[in-house]
């Protein structure tokens, strides 16, 4: 369970990314956060594992309070929260089954994480994880070699493989072509029905967002000013996230 | 730029357009660069007469040089494989050291702004020391002889490849450093496995190319007693024996261009 209480971010420069945000998401709910750049979005989802740090109020991530944890809390927490990216964040020079193993890195001994060592059990894991997205067969070519959507797909098995209850995916289909993000929204729909993981996800294609998420948070300026199942998110809706604007202006393709 | 205040004169075309023609101020930088260039030999006594009634004396030394001792080459075999060795640890254990050098001075992996330029600052004034020097004080303190060379060659390492290194950091792709925080590893941790993969090419290419440049460098090191062949070198100047020195520039050339084309094989691969 994620609790917002009371949440408020403001940057070093001033600017309030969050103003008192109140949100509770339970075990196996499927989010969309939609909004317009700059609403703070991206904001929202990286306060999750801390890799933006909230300034008031509490944040509850599976029974801890994030803002008081010390660093290796941080760490132990991060290993149950996967993330994906807009830009995949790859290490573009490594194959593509180095990129999945990095997600058992914390968890080797000193010597195997400075000469990256890994088990057969350790390989085993990472190949599963790319069977299930599909691109096993791609396991030993660099990444750098790969289409958008297969890398996209390598960082999904990145996430996969780390085992998490939460996958927190920051624009995760904006960089993809309209076929390429249907399949990755499905595998996303996968895991959170299969593995029941919490999926929680910026989106820009209202379209998409409406079609596979079952809850919509609507952050307009770092205020969520909608918060409800997705069947309810009608045209008056949108028109409040959007400030005004008409949504197929800036949520379609 | 307009150095001196000169009209630019206008051309009428055919038509009845007309096109101002700016004027060219190359005569007056040439005046100027002669004015100052006599100016410069009167300051400083130089004479052209002085350097051609001399330039017999130059003839006899070339002679001599481009006669080589090959008698003398085989007790030079020493001196010359203890200038590689100096030039090669100095040069590993130096890139060695610069990758935590490097680390430590890169702002985007090191949040502590007083670390970040202290190391950037240890960098700079290690760099801007010259070799021969460091190389003259390490034989006071440590004897004439490989070691003063090997200490020198090791101090200009960490702050030649460490400097290249630490820009190629800073200027490293930091998305896959985020993924690696997020998945819950250190940040150490996370330039293990982000940074070091993408500036590893570089960075070896870089200990490479300054072994290459070091074997030059040790071997003028002898000059100032720190060992190796520089130390024939500066003993045959001073006996006037030019074809021992021609034997030894020989060998030394052809050392060098042997290294370089090994270093240059081995660097194109990384690339």
């Amino acid at each position: 369970m994620i609790q917002f209480k009371e949440v408020g971010l403001t940057y070093p420069n001033g600017f309030q990314g969050l103003k008192d945000v109140n949100v509770t998401i339970e075990q196996g709910e499927y989010v969309a956060v939609i909004g317009l750049s700059g609403a703070g979005k991206s904001t929202f989802i990286r306060c999750v594992n801390r890799m933006n740090e909230i300034t008031e109020g509490e944040l509850i991530v599976q029974g801890q309070n994030v803002p008081t944890l010390n660093k290796k809390e941080v760490r132990q927490m991060r290993r149950s929260i996967g993330m994906v990216f807009q830009s995949f964040n790859l290490i573009t020079r490594a194959t593509v089954l180095k990129n999945v193993l990095v997600s058992f890195v914390p968890d080797l001994p000193v010597w195997r994480k400075v000469f990256g060592i890994f088990t057969k059990e350790e390989k085993m894991k990472a190949l599963e994880a790319l069977d299930r997205v599909g691109i096993l067969d791609k396991a030993f070519v660099r990444v750098d070699q790969l289409s958008g959507g297969q890398q996209q797909r390598v960082a999904l098995a990145r996430t996969l493989a780390q085992e998490p209850s939460i996958i927190l995916a920051d624009e995760p289909v904006a960089s993809l072509d309209p076929v390429t993000a249907k399949a990755v929204m499905d595998d996303f729909r996968t895991f959170n029905k299969e593995l029941n993981m919490t999926v929680i996800m910026n989106i820009h294609h209202v379209e998409l967002a409406l079609e596979y998420a079952s809850r919509v948070i609507g952050i307009r300026a770092g205020e969520v000013v909608y918060d409800g199942p997705a069947s309810d998110v009608n045209e008056a809706v949108l028109s409040a996230i959007y400030n005004g604007q008409l949504p197929e202006e800036i949520g379609g393709e | 730029m307009k150095l001196f205040g000169m009209k630019p004169s206008t051309v009428t075309l055919s038509n009845g357009k007309t096109v101002v023609m700016k004027r060219s101020q190359t005569p007056f930088v040439v005046l100027l660069l002669v004015v100052l260039t006599i100016a410069a030999g009167k300051l400083t006594g130089f004479n052209i007469v002085e350097l051609f009634e001399r330039l017999p004396a130059l003839w006899v030394i070339l002679e001599q040089l481009f006669n080589p001792n090959f008698a003398y080459a085989s007790k030079l075999w020493i001196p010359l494989l203890d200038t590689i060795k100096m030039s090669f640890i100095g040069s590993a254990l130096g890139a060695l050291l610069a990758l935590p050098m490097a680390y430590l001075a890169s702002s985007n992996m090191i949040s502590n702004r007083v670390v970040v330029s202290l190391s950037k600052f240890f960098l700079s004034v290690l760099r801007t020391l010259p070799t021969l020097i460091v190389a003259s004080i390490a034989t006071f303190i440590l004897g004439l002889g490989t070691m003063a060379g090997t200490v020198a060659i090791f101090m200009f390492t960490i702050a030649y490849v460490g400097k290249l290194l630490y820009e190629q950091i800073e200027n490293a792709d930091m998305k896959a450093y985020d993924a690696m925080l997020s998945v819950g590893m250190t940040p150490l941790q996370s330039f293990r496995y982000a940074i070091l993969p993408q500036v590893l090419p570089s960075y070896l290419s870089t200990a490479l190319f300054s072994f290459e440049g070091n074997v030059r460098y040790a071997s003028i090191l002898g000059l100032v007693g720190a060992g190796g062949i520089g130390l024939m070198l500066n003993e045959n100047i001073g006996w006037r024996n030019y074809s021992n020195v021609g034997m030894i520039l020989l060998l030394l050339m052809v050392t060098v261009i042997v290294i370089e084309t090994i270093s240059e094989t081995l660097r194109k691969k990384l690339i």
